[in-house]
């Protein structure tokens, strides 16, 4: 640790970085106030106090439309956990079903599966539906390939233990396999989560009657009259994705404790 | 008995990499392209490994090619019944809904014309973002492994951009570049430079203790620290980041070329289902997947000749 110099720990370093990149935006902004007309520089970068004032002026609005978005993901996003962990499970107990499944599992990866979003809106025409079974898709793969991954990461001499005691297929599951495979599940649900919002959010913009993204289009369409409203929408987007990783990554240290991010010292190597 | 079934699923662990569908090399490095991987994972995966060849034996190998077959089967029976209409009586659709394979087919033979231009312009969307998103990403990473409070500090602030819904980029991106490529070039370059400042800091930063003692002992200034040691020990992140950017950026252009764009497979996608063309719309997706396919590939495949040293740590 020869590079260490400065007094400083890690947690104000946060709090300065995100300081100075609200002081950034504070600044550009204010510098395209300087050499635009208003309007064009508040549809470029509003200053981040307008951006607030609108927040708070349509809180009424924006949180109905928002609970919309977000149940309906948070909806989603839960089934699909909850299946990709079966469908996981079951392929770590028959080979068969891994080796039949996990190709097209590992390739919808490079697959931009959001964009089945407006055809599965075309087929079931039911706002609800969609929403729900886009975010349960898109949540489903990355689900499964982490939770996978966990899984076959228990160290092989633990279960050979397991087995030399008699323990039975559910103990085994239940003391061993599950365990090492938390870690794997919070990852993919830390990946899939802001993808459930996206795909919520890409429903809406395909034409369901009500959410953010109806909110979102709207507001653009009505140009510089609602520029407030836009960027407003805009920031409770980034905000309900944030606020579901950060609940995930919670969750994550306060139900997987062992791992080596989250230990007090030595966990990280130089 | 049991500990048969165990031997098979280890087996099975492997095949799943060295298998099927032409995607051998995919299954291995998705595998290890998980976001954050742990120092510790990598070495119960080595003991794994080890443990895996004592235990392997030959008499799994004939097994092995019917298992093999499986997912081709799977593949083509899936796609047999979406034909006989199978899925149109079971959900009540009707072909105009959900179109059947040939129509989708013959719908890209069609329009190959029009389908190769457009791949080639969100292709350029994609790539164009993730070169410069993954530049602007390693470069952040870079510096920031100079300054290991402050710079793991700027790195966990950065990550909050995964978190970012692409959506919400989109329409901003539109404001500040217009609606030409560049929105999109920039949408994808936002999303790939967090992944790519995470997963490199990663590498760059989990350096084991003797190496940096070795060189703190030889007097090592912290740019040679960094040439010498960081940069190379950080190829494999490099390349988890690239990986992870590759499938991310594909998913930016499509969803970016839904609001506001005038060509490429997601205006396609978005505007042939106003007018309910659904064969077409099928076509971009496939085009779409075949795209993301090649580019991942491509990226499998540079990362092999670049790090050949590397196959041994990251085989799952």
């Amino acid at each position: 640790m020869f590079l260490h110099t400065n007094k400083l720990d890690f947690r104000s370093w946060v709090v300065i970085w995100i300081l100075s990149v609200l002081l950034l935006w504070e600044g550009v902004a204010w510098i395209l106030h300087l050499f635009m007309s208003p309007q064009q520089a508040a549809s470029r970068l509003p200053y981040l106090h307008d951006v607030l004032a609108a927040l708070f002026r349509y809180s009424g609005t924006l949180a109905e439309q928002g609970a919309v978005t977000f149940g309906n993901a948070a909806i989603g996003f839960a089934g699909g956990t909850v299946l990709g962990l079966l469908l996981a499970l079951l392929m770590s107990v028959a080979v068969w079903v891994e080796r039949t499944l996990s190709p097209y599992v590992i390739s919808s990866q490079m697959v931009p599966v959001i964009g089945l979003a407006p055809i599965v809106y075309g087929i079931i025409h039911n706002a609800e539906w969609a929403r729900i079974i886009m975010a349960a898709y898109v949540t489903f793969f990355p689900i499964i390939i982490h939770t996978l991954k966990g899984l076959k990461s228990a160290a092989p001499e633990h279960l050979e233990l397991m087995r030399s005691c008699g323990a039975s297929l559910p103990a085994r599951y239940l003391k061993c396999l599950l365990p090492s495979a938390l870690p794997g599940l919070f990852s993919g649900m830390k990946i899939a989560a802001p993808l459930a919002v996206t795909s919520s959010i890409v429903v809406e913009l395909m034409g369901a009657p009500d959410g953010l993204g109806v909110l979102m289009v709207s507001s653009l369409y009505y140009g510089s009259a609602q520029i407030g409203m836009f960027w407003a929408t805009i920031m409770l987007s980034i905000g309900i994705g944030l606020t579901s990783y950060l609940a995930i990554s919670l969750a994550e240290r306060w139900l997987t404790p062992w791992q080596p991010e989250f230990r007090a010292k030595g966990g990280r190597a130089a | 008995m049991m500990n048969e079934r165990v031997m098979v699923s280890r087996k099975g662990e492997e095949g799943a990499t060295a298998a099927v569908s032409g995607t051998a090399s995919i299954g291995e490095s998705i595998a290890d392209s998980v976001r954050l991987p742990s120092p510790s994972s990598t070495n119960i995966h080595g003991h794994q490994g080890q443990a895996e060849q004592r235990r392997l034996g030959s008499s799994i190998r004939k097994r092995s090619i019917g298992l093999r077959l499986l997912p081709w089967l799977a593949g083509a029976l899936f796609l047999t019944l979406w034909q006989l209409r199978l899925f149109h009586q079971l959900f009540s659709l009707e072909s105009y809904q959900l179109p059947v394979p040939s129509a989708i087919a013959a719908s890209i033979r069609e329009n190959a014309e029009m389908l190769f231009r457009y791949a080639m312009y969100s292709g350029t969307e994609m790539l164009g973002g993730f070169l410069l998103g993954s530049l602007l990403g390693a470069l952040a990473a870079s510096g920031a492994s100079f300054f290991p409070t402050s710079g793991r500090a700027a790195v966990a602030v950065m990550s909050a951009l995964n978190a970012v819904p692409i959506v919400a980029l989109a329409p901003i991106m539109n404001n500040w570049f217009g609606d030409g490529i560049w929105s999109r070039i920039a949408v994808v370059a936002v999303i790939t430079m967090a992944a790519m400042a995470v997963s490199l800091f990663k590498g760059l930063t989990s350096i084991q203790p003797q190496y940096s003692d070795l060189m703190g002992g030889l007097a090592a200034s912290r740019m040679q620290v960094f040439v010498k040691l960081r940069w190379p020990h950080a190829l494999p992140s490099l390349f988890a980041g690239l990986k992870i950017n590759m499938s991310t950026s594909i998913i930016g252009a499509i969803v970016g070329e839904f609001f506001i764009a005038s060509q490429g497979l997601g205006y396609l996608l978005s505007d042939q289902i106003r007018l309910a063309n659904m064969p077409l719309a099928w076509s971009c997706i496939v085009i779409a997947a075949v795209l993301g396919i090649v580019l991942y590939e491509a990226v499998v495949l540079a990362e092999k000749r670049l790090t050949p040293w590397n196959r041994a740590h990251t085989d799952p």
